[in-house]
Order: structure tokens, then sequence, then C-alpha cells
């Protein structure tokens, strides 16, 4: 496939043939087992630009005509040119100014990406290859370059609707995880062009995944949460968990909400009271059972961390990240801790850091160093032989990479758990959970398919690797993934190659692994079932 | 002969002039952009758990912690990079063995040049440059530039000649490389060459460079000969052909580990990087995006 192809008039650029992607260690070693990528209908495929790789993530709909087409481009080439402006993209200018002009093309950086590697090494999903493509746009159309030099510098590019539709999708081929960056030994960041692309079509374009726009960052805005739950739908949610929590410990649990001047505000993805309230309910036992001065809030957006506006849009990202913090001056807390969830970690400790001025200025910080003192400093009675099956740890990139925290988890995990084994490579070199930048909530036709066997196939692998000598069902193993949307991902793994079935693995939290060590817990508290 | 000796003796200055007054151009214009939002990425040199990556963000309460930044550290680190290309040797070992001579012969042919226009400021001022000089200073200059010479022209050919090879018959390396970055190649290759001719046919000492420097300062432009002639217009249109290339990477290496991969600096209220956002927020976006107030500033949206 030459560079140029993306603007030819193919009806795919890139076929996805199961045989050619990675081979997986047992017992997945036959690839005749690999489920088939699902093939768009007729009528998507009318109604859809899906001639990338035949796969459609954000369902960017088909210009009617020709005017259609003319917008679409010159939308497009307005959103360039802001992105490249300091009153518009002051956010991003000085990296993205970086990436753009100093990468030698040493391809060094290929082999760190899971998904090209993943995928037998398709040319498109190469991390150099997107910013090749905006480059050669930037040179022609931004630059004006022409003639002798256009051809000098391989620019000579064509721009048409079906190129910049499928330079949008191939946005959404790169999980943000920033492997590529971390080995590029100029500082040059592949992934923050992705995400550079991603804002051009939302932020000029008005073009994004609708789960994490329309039903992501606009209905948290709107309803509270991505996932939905109002403010009176949250009041019945702590209230069933208050029950269950009773049920399962048999003592009686107040869930703090509201209460102002608590030390501590803790914010969850709102996702882990739909998929995994044994998340929620365990950061509660665990708060309890040592004391912490804490609460949740019902405020609108207040007790969803999510932040999808990290992945697309930064106005989006900046709003949520004002309305958390407004949240948190308002109950008057000392600081806001986040739960389990990676992506909003970053957002809202790192990144949301130069937005939020004055006094919406509030510390914020993890909550993985307070369970880490409440459990190295033994203010709860563990009883680690109560982890009495294998355990390895993912590490969510946005946390690790982006962020450092990297031993916090593990020394619990060392402390609770006997028999933890760590997976290759972890830390700060892991492997994306194939789920990163939103793809673990997006749904779209059959862009799961995609994220399960292409982005999310290395993290499998080592799964299995780091398992391999236990791999037979008959024995329990336990992949710890403290972030909603790495568990997210990695149960949409585990459900398309049947793992729990076939290998006896389950995966889940790391607070869930603290309680389940509790001395005073009269069961078991992760149900080993598959759900 | 000395219009030709005029010509190279202004090329000369005008390479030198252009050269600096570009790359000066350039990275004003990348130190001028806007303060960005954070984006690091772990390790982070200075911090204490840099060993494994690990940050502030591993305590609680990690705002009242003393930080400390270690610049020293980083620029050492990132010099050894220069040096070594380590990251190369261990991804790409074939790449490297072009790679690090073609570096060399860079880093080289800048120390040659710089220790010409030192020893030639020491000539003018009556120590004489020679294998035999009765000052210690005038024979180590004597094989310092000499040294730096030969390795230059020869590091730098070899190294060009391996890249080059490396370029056409690595499909990863040839699908993404430009014409632009062949004649750059082929460029390079010119420039070591003719240097190295001109040291092993007319001028086995380099004496003609420290004359012809000497030249330069007491503008007195002597000849010289032809093979070293044309290594001087190859070396002075390298000089005002690099700042059209990606070659300040060796400098803006810097700041994308300063400014961005290691840039952790925390807001403080109050503090001068908030005064710098809340200007940056005062800024009035026109995306227009449908949920975008355009002509709004960020702080409004
Ligand atoms: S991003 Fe870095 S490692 Fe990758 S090709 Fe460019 S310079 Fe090389
Ligand atoms: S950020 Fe991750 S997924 Fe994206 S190109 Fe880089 S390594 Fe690949």
């Amino acid at each position: 496939m030459d560079i140029k192809d993306i603007g030819k008039d193919l009806d795919r650029l890139v076929k996805i043939d199961p045989k050619e992607l990675i081979p997986l260690p047992h017992p997945y070693d036959d690839p005749s087992f690999e489920p088939p990528i699902r093939e768009l209908s007729d009528e998507q495929k009318m109604r859809y630009e899906a001639s990338l790789d035949g796969i459609v993530a954000i369902g960017i709909q088909r210009p009617k005509t020709r005017q259609e087409e003319e917008t679409l481009i010159g939308r497009f080439l307005s959103g360039l040119e802001k992105l490249l402006s300091p009153e518009n993209n002051w956010t991003f200018l000085q990296p993205l100014y970086h990436s753009l002009e100093y990468c030698v093309k040493c391809q060094l950086c290929n082999d760190s990406c899971p998904a090209y590697i993943a995928s037998g090494k398709k040319e498109i999903y190469r991390p150099t290859y997107r910013p090749e493509i905006l480059r050669r746009i930037i040179n022609k159309y931004i630059k004006k370059r022409s003639g002798l030099v256009l051809k000098l510098t391989n620019s000579d590019i064509e721009l048409n609707w079906q190129l910049i539709a499928r330079l949008g999708e191939l946005a959404y081929r790169c999980t943000l995880c920033r492997r590529c960056a971390q080995t590029c030994p100029l500082g040059v960041d592949n992934a923050l062009i992705s995400h550079e692309i991603r804002k051009i079509f939302s932020q000029e374009m008005g073009i994004a995944p609708k789960e994490l726009h329309e039903s992501g960052t606009m209905q948290q805005m709107k309803t509270g949460s991505s996932t939905g739950i109002t403010p009176k739908a949250f009041a019945n949610i702590i209230e069933f968990m208050e029950e269950e929590l009773e049920e399962k410990t048999g003592k009686s649990i107040k869930i703090p909400v509201d209460r102002e001047g608590a030390e501590i505000l803790l914010i969850h993805n709102a996702g882990e009271f739909m998929s995994w309230p044994e998340n929620t309910m365990a950061f509660a036992i665990i708060f309890d059972a040592a004391g912490i001065d804490w609460t949740l809030s019902s405020d609108l957006a207040g007790y969803d961390a999510v932040n999808y506006g990290v992945w697309y849009d930064d106005i989006q990202l900046a709003r949520i990240a004002r309305r958390h913090a407004e949240i948190a001056k308002a109950l008057k807390v000392k600081k806001i801790n986040v739960g389990e969830c990676g992506h909003a970690h970053k957002a809202m400790i790192v990144i949301a850091d130069r937005v939020l001025t004055g006094d919406l200025n509030i510390p914020r910080e993890s909550a993985l160093p307070i369970l880490a003192d409440i459990v190295l400093n033994e203010r709860i009675k563990l009883d680690p032989s109560r982890n009495n099956f294998h355990v390895t740890l993912h590490d969510p990139c946005n946390m690790v990479r982006l962020m450092g925290i990297v031993e916090p988890q593990r020394k619990i995990l060392k402390k609770i758990c006997p028999q933890f084994r760590e997976m290759e490579p972890h830390g700060v070199e892991n492997y994306c959970c194939g789920g990163g930048s939103g793809f673990a909530i997006m749904q779209s036709m059959n862009f799961p398919d995609w994220r399960n066997a292409v982005s999310g196939r290395i993290k499998l692998k080592q799964i299995l690797e780091v398992f391999s000598d236990i791999i037979s069902p008959d024995i329990k193993k336990y992949v710890c993934a403290p972030c909603s949307n790495c568990k997210g991902q990695i149960r949409d793994i585990f459900n398309y190659y049947h793992v729990f079935e076939r290998c006896n693995i389950l995966y889940g939290g790391l607070v869930e692994l603290i309680v389940n060590a509790m001395e005073d817990m009269k069961q078991p508290f992760i149900e080993w079932e598959w759900r | 002969m000395n219009s030709m000796n005029a010509f190279i003796a202004i090329l000369t200055y005008f390479a030198y002039t252009f050269i600096i007054v570009a790359y000066t151009v350039k990275i004003i214009k990348y130190l001028k952009l806007p303060v960005h939002l954070r984006w690091e990425l772990y390790p982070v040199i200075h911090e204490e758990a840099y060993q494994y990556g690990g940050s502030c963000f591993e305590k609680s309460n990690w705002w009242d912690m003393a930080r400390k930044r270690r610049n020293l550290k980083g620029i050492l680190w990132l010099l050894r990079g220069y040096f070594t290309l380590d990251e190369y040797f261990k991804k790409n070992l074939f790449y490297w063995l072009g790679l690090y001579p073609w570096h060399i012969g860079f880093i080289f042919i800048i120390t040659f040049h710089i220790l010409c226009f030192m020893g030639a400021l020491f000539m003018v001022s009556g120590i004489s440059i020679s294998h035999d000089s009765p000052d210690v200073i005038g024979r180590f200059f004597y094989y310092a530039i000499l040294l730096t010479g030969v390795i230059s022209f020869i590091s730098g050919a070899i190294g060009g000649i391996i890249i080059l090879i490396n370029r056409v018959i690595d499909k990863n390396l040839k699908t993404y490389a430009s014409p632009l970055q062949f004649f750059m190649y082929l460029f390079t290759l010119a420039v070591f060459l003719s240097g190295l001719y001109s040291w092993h046919y007319t001028d086995p000492d380099l004496q003609e460079y420290r004359q012809f420097w000497v030249g330069l300062i007491t503008f007195n432009f002597i000849g010289v000969e032809t093979a070293t002639m044309v290594h001087i217009i190859f070396f002075d249109l390298f000089l005002i052909y690099l700042p059209f290339t990606r070659s300040l990477h060796y400098i803006t290496r810097f700041f994308a580990f300063f400014l961005i991969r290691w840039e952790d600096t925390p807001n403080i209220r109050g503090g001068e990087l908030e005064k710098k956002l809340l200007k940056q927020l005062d800024n009035k976006i026109t995306w227009s995006g449908p949920h975008i107030m355009s002509g709004k500033p960020w702080k409004e949206q």
C-alpha cells in the first residue's frame, strides 16, 4: 500500500484478515478459532464512510452532494488552520508544533505500537502514518507550498472528502497510549497528532463518536453522567448499595453523600455504579473501616469522574473539569480523590491543572496512595491467604506512563496477594488494554470487533503469557485492572475469546482484592463468577 | 583568483551569519509558543523515583512536597543520547551503524571549524600552529584540528553511505523518505567526501583551512587549492541549507524534553504560571463546532 492511497477512490484501503494478526499463545494458538471481524451490512456501507479498513468507529455520513463534499473539505481546512493558531489551540500548540516539525522518520517508534504490531504491521496503523498524511496536507494547503517543493517533500497530496473521512476514522485507530512517544528519542509524539486530528473533527466539524460526545460529555453535563444516571437515580443507587453492603458485610455502613467540609470528595467513574458496583462498595467498606473523612457528591456530574473531553475536545475537557472543581468548592472539601479510573486521573489531576485557576484550583489526587497507606500501615486487618488465587496487574496507561503512579498498587498487591506475578513489560512500559482513549465505551457497528481482535490483542497475549504455566481452567486467576475503562475492555476481550470459560481468568479492580482479604468479612467479597 | 578568494570568503561570512540568524529565528518562534496543558510522559528525569518512572502522584498530598528540578541531570541524560544514540543502538542496530558515524561526522566537523577559528585567532596573535611549534598551544591546535577534521570526513562519509543504503533497502525507512531527504544525504556525502579528498590529495596537514580562517579574520582573503575550495563551498552551502531541514532537532530535542515530556510544573494559585494561563483563558476562540460558543473566550465557554 502506498501512503498516497489514502485519497484514492477504493472500496477499502486495508482488509483485516484474522490470519494475519499476530498469533496468540495456547489455548488460542489455532488461528481457525479466531472470531471473524463482522462485515458491515450493505445499508451501513451505503450510509457511512467505511473505506479505511471496513470498520466504523465514528460513523461519518457519506456526503450526498458535491456541495456537501466541498463543505466537509472546507471545514476540515479551517479547523486545521485553527489548530495551528495560538489563540484557538494554546492548549497543545507547542507539543503539536514539535511533533509536526521534528520527526526524522527513523521509524524507531513503530514496534512500540500494540495496534500496529497486532495487526500484522498494517501500514495505516503505523504510528507515523497519520502524522505523515497531516504534514503533507499542511505543506500543500496551509503552508501553500507548490511545484517542485511539493514534489521534493512528497507532499503532492490531493485532498478529497474521502481522504478526510478516512483520516478522521484513522485518528480512532490509535488508543493515545503514547507508547510510541515514549520510544521517540527526539520527543516527537505521534499520539498527540491523533488527538489533534480528533479535535479538528469535533471542535470545528462537529464530528465525534456518539459515545464520546453526544451520549458522553454532552449528556454528562446535561443529566449528570455519561451513563445516564441522574442525581435522582444516583440517590437510589446509594440506597441500594447500602442495603447490599449490609447483606454482604453484616454491617450497616452509611455512605456519606454531600457532606460539607469533608476532607475528601471521592469521585468514581459512574460506569462503576452500573457495571461494577462492588468496586464502589469496596471503597465504602475500606474508607469506613479506616475511618477516612470522606464524601460522595450527588450534584450534577459530581458523581461521575469521567472527562471524555481529554480524548477529543479541549473545550469539553475544560467545561467538565471546571464542573468537578465547582462541586468540590461548593462542598468545601479539602481535596478531590479520584477512584479507579485512569483517564479521569489524568484529566482531573494533571491536564485540567492548567484550566483550573483561582479558587477552582482545588487539590486533586489519586485514591491509590491513600489505599496504599491503609493497607501497608495496617489500618485495617487483612488476611492475605483469603486471596488464594493467582493475580497479575494491568497498568492503565493514564495512571502509569502518563502520571507515574507505579508503585502504590504494586505494594498493595504484594502485601495482600501471595500469588502475585508481573506481566511483561509492565510499569511505565506497559501495553495499553486496547480500550484507551474512549475505545472501551465505543460500541459503533463492528468497531468492538476491531478493538477486541486488534488493539486489545497484545494485552490478551500478555495475560495469557503471564499465566501460561497455570492456564488450565482448574486454576483460578485474576487480572487486577484499577481502571473502569480498562476493565470494560478486558471484559469485552474476555467475552470475545471466552477467556473465563477456557482459562478461568477473572478480572476486577484493586479495592475488591483488598476487601476480599479483610479479616472481618464473613464471606468472600469476590464472587468467582462471570458477569 | 582574487575575486574568487573574495567570493569564497563572502560566501563563508554569509553562510555563518545566515545559519545563526535562521536558527535563532526558529528557536525564538518555538519558545514563544504559548504555555500548553501538561502533557508529560514518564519517566520524568527530575522525579525521585525516576528509575522506575514514578512520580510525586504516588504520594498523598503531593502538592505539599518540596519539588526539586534537577536540570543538570536532564542535560547530561540528553547529551549522553547525542554521543551514544543508544536508543537506536538498542532498537535498530543496522540503522545505528550508519547514523552513529554520520552524527559523529557532524559533531566533529563543527568542532573542527570552531578549532580552526580559534587556531586562526592564535595565529593572528603570533603563535605558530604546527607539529613542531615551540608553543604547546600551537602543537595542541595542530593535532586537534587535524584529528577532528580527518575523523569528521571519514566518519561522516562512511556514515552517510551506510545511512543512504539503509534508507534505500529498508522498506520502513524508504516508504517515508522524500526525494529531499535523499538529496540531503547526497549533499552531506559531498561535504564529507570533498573534505576527505582535499585532505588526502592536497592538504595533509589541513593547514589551508587555518590559513583560510586567518584570512577571514584579517580580511586578507587568501587563495586555496581547488579541492579545498570545493569543500569550503560545499560546506558553506550546506550551512545555508541546514535551517531548511530538520537539523535543529539537535536543539529542539532539549526543548521537547524540558518543555513537554518532563514539564510537570503545577499551577499554583497566584503564581506566575497562573498569570500566564489567565491571559490565555481570555483568548477568544473561533472554533465553529455546534457545541462551542464561537467568539467567546475560553473561560466563558
Ligand atoms: S516519531 Fe520519533 S521515533 Fe518515530 S519516526 Fe519520528 S523521529 Fe523516529
Ligand atoms: S499512541 Fe499507542 S496506539 Fe497510538 S500510535 Fe502510539 S503506540 Fe500506537
